[in-house]
């Protein structure tokens, strides 16, 4: 038998890490973990790793996150030892890399600070040619302007910055990414492959299915505020020897959402477009008055018969010739401000499907503010993954002005369409 | 219990496992703890339940989720017919007081699956199956239940747990489960096994079917469950589903007409048996073992399907 207080040291800071990357970790599991601890003993790893994923882990997303800080956390001494050498490999190649970016960046105008000269060392080739070309450019000039230079090298080394971050939480996440088992469902929906749509459509299928019986239960419960209904009463009372036992109601009627769907059809954006509009679909939530327009730089109204087979959406926003295009939001949003009679009343719901990227960013913010105060209500369906939001200002703009969903893969997507079928 | 004698019990009873499997399921034993198994349909999970009550020799009390099950199905209900009966029968009787209460005593009561493991003497195994396809509402009662082991009835006021059940629920992950739910429970994800444990799984299932069939049968499934094409995944149930059909037909040898011939066992979709269609290689791949033969002039032997094939 061991002593407890040697695993709980560990335990604690464990599952202060484990917290961290977003699992449930009470004391409750704390407890549970020293328990069986102490009971399995530590020397078999797997079995440890088996134990404490049990108790710790409580989906299969979480299963994955827990195995990634195990084996961070309790490493082999083989691991320990490559790492080490690793490590100490990748300090020399640093060393390198920043001597070699001092020499060169031996400004007289802008001195980089710490991090610049390790995002220099990482920068392309491309872009170091293009700031020595800047520089050279710069102190040539006769009258030069310092302080535009410096806005310039800084935009460049703060971008190469946001990659090689955005890169790293990329790769932090590629594991559950490309897990076969985590399926479609978990996967981001623009890097689908074609082979593989066939099968997510089979899962929007399915997913819609779900959330139309979830609806259709949730009127049936809520029908108890609606009249009652003497005959089916009666009618049940005779089960029960005449007695009222169980009251019957009315149903209330469903009534279908007038949605106004802006779909952005940019290259980028097409896939992610077309699932969208297959979900709205399958929900069989949109009335016969809902409409759906498409825009990049143009905006184009959809036919709804067209709209209805959507193996052929492609083909048909090809045709519409807006794909492909450039995306200019506050154009496709001041036409439908505009619309005589009106797109927009409080009545409709408009859901926007876009990623943000605009030119004319602040057009853009001003027509939304006034579809705001149009539409009943103003939802953006974003497929870039929340965590990147944080690198870009567009979302962070127009996330202000309505509620922003991201849904980045078809779970989140699902989740999505729930609830605004359930509004 | 400990973990080598949950082992030898899981042995006993014939249960296919490996290391991570046995210590999952002791860990859950050992704190008590409700044990929520999620994977693909047809991998196992309910069997768990049933190997679980075999191994710990209690009884299985099984609850079948679905849409719209609520604590009357599940819980208790009071037998109506009767207690009508009762007050029809008692109508002249003086202790008006005495007479309700004794309608909402054990006298009327229906005991459903939950109010039944948790009333039994000896501990169960409860299996409350397919939790995903039940509703968000049901979930949430649940979770007295499973935190505390006990439940409310409002007409007699909380009942304790008078032994431990263990607790099985399984998800085929058709929608997300609350995390509170997940929050009380152990957890343990099943894969689709690997050709060496399926092999196994088909071997002790089946003893009596031809090992060279359930090489073959093991790989084609294997081979189908492998590829991105084929939609819904063929499960091990499946499997063994297939290789009985096979045996049932008397077939010693898997060949593409009787794969064409049988598939509906194994694919249950239109579009999945025409993407096998295409992956039965017409001239190569005769046996459905997943290897090569097109040279077709020379014998050699296959590890995967265990035979010798001649193509001279």
């Amino acid at each position: 038998m061991l002593d407890a207080a040697v695993y709980l040291d560990k335990l604690a800071l464990f599952g202060r890490i484990l917290r961290q990357e977003g699992l449930f970790v009470s004391p409750t599991e704390t407890e549970d973990a020293v328990s069986i601890l102490l009971e399995l003993g530590l020397d078999d790893r797997e079995t440890v790793k088996a134990a404490l994923r049990t108790v710790y882990a409580k989906s299969r997303e979480q299963q994955l996150r827990f195995d990634r800080v195990f084996d961070s956390f309790f490493l082999s001494e083989d691991v320990i030892r490559a790492l080490d050498k690793k490590h100490s490999e990748q300090e020399l190649e640093r060393a390198k890399a920043r001597q070699q970016a001092e020499q060169e960046l031996a400004d007289p105008v802008y001195s980089y600070d710490d991090a610049q000269r390790e995002a220099f060392a990482l920068l392309s080739e491309e872009e170091k040619e293009r700031l020595r070309k800047l520089r050279d450019k710069y102190l040539g000039e006769n009258s030069p302007n310092q302080k535009l230079y410096a806005g310039m090298v800084h935009s460049i080394i703060s971008r190469s910055i946001m990659e090689q971050q955005m890169l790293m939480e990329d790769a932090a996440v590629g594991r559950a990414a490309v897990d076969p088992e985590m399926g479609l469902l978990f996967r981001d929906i623009t890097l689908f492959e074609d082979r593989e749509i066939p099968k997510a459509v089979v899962y929007i299928q399915d997913i819609a299915r779900r959330i139309n019986g979830e609806l259709t239960r949730r009127r049936k419960k809520s029908g108890r505020s609606a009249a009652l209904d003497f005959r089916a009463t009666i009618r049940r009372g005779l089960e029960t020897g005449g007695s009222f036992y169980r009251l019957a109601y009315r149903k209330k009627r469903a009534k279908r959402k007038q949605l106004v769907v802006l779909c952005d059809v940019s290259g980028s954006m097409i896939q992610f477009s077309e699932f969208v509009l297959r979900f709205i679909q399958a929900l069989n939530q949109a009335s016969g008055a809902s409409r759906v327009f498409l825009f990049s730089e143009e905006l184009y109204e959809a036919d709804a018969f067209h709209l209805q087979n959507m193996d052929l959406f492609r083909d048909y926003v090809r045709r519409s010739g807006v794909y492909g295009r450039g995306t200019d939001l506050g154009g496709a949003l001041k036409r439908i401000n505009d619309m005589r009679p009106p797109a927009l009343s409080p009545a409709t719901m408009l859901l926007i499907i876009s990623d943000t990227k605009t030119v004319n960013l602040a057009h853009a913010a001003q027509e939304l503010l006034r579809a705001r105060g149009r539409a009943g209500k103003v939802f953006w369906l974003n497929p870039i993954p929340e965590r990147k939001w944080k690198y870009i200002g567009s979302v962070q703009t127009l996330a202000e002005l309505c509620t922003m969903i991201s849904c980045s893969t078809l779970q989140e997507l699902g989740a999505a369409c729930r609830r605004l079928a359930l509004m | 219990m400990e973990i080598e004698e949950l082992k030898q019990k899981l042995d006993e009873a014939r249960y296919i496992y490996d290391d991570t499997l046995a210590t999952v399921l002791y860990v859950a034993l050992r704190l008590n703890r409700p044990l929520l198994i999620e994977g693909a349909a047809g991998v196992g999970k309910t069997e768990i339940a049933k190997v679980m009550a075999e191994a710990l020799g209690r009884e299985l009390v099984r609850m079948q989720c679905y849409e719209g099950l609520d604590e009357s199905k599940s819980l208790y209900e009071w037998n109506y017919q009767k207690q009508l009966l009762s007050i029809q029968v008692n109508m002249g009787r003086r202790d008006g007081d005495e007479l309700t209460k004794s309608l909402f005593s054990d006298e009327y009561l229906l005991e459903r699956p939950l109010l039944r493991s948790i009333r039994a003497e000896k501990p169960v195994v409860l299996l409350i199956d397919e939790i995903d396809k039940s509703d968000e509402e049901f979930e949430a009662f649940l979770l007295e239940l499973l935190s505390d082991m006990q439940v409310s009835i409002p007409e007699i006021g909380t009942i304790r747990a008078a032994s431990l059940p263990f607790v099985v629920l399984t998800s085929n992950r058709a929608r997300p489960l609350s995390d509170a739910l997940r929050r009380r429970c152990a957890y343990l994800y099943i894969e689709y096994p690997d050709p060496e444990k399926e092999l196994a799984i088909l071997r002790a299932r089946l003893p009596e079917v031809d090992a060279q069939l359930a090489v073959q049968v093991v790989s084609a499934v294997q081979k189908l469950r492998g590829s991105e094409a084929i939609l819904k995944k063929p499960s091990v149930a499946e499997t063994l589903d297939w290789a009985q059909a096979l045996m049932a037909l008397g077939v010693r040898e898997l060949t593409p007409e009787l794969m064409r011939s049988t598939v509906g066992f194994v694919l249950k979709n239109s579009e999945d048996i025409e993407t096998m269609e295409a992956l039965i290689a017409p001239e190569g791949d005769a046996c459905g073992c997943g290897h090569d033969h097109a040279d077709g002039t020379h014998g050699h032997d296959h590890a995967a399907c265990g035979h010798h094939h001649s193509h001279a």
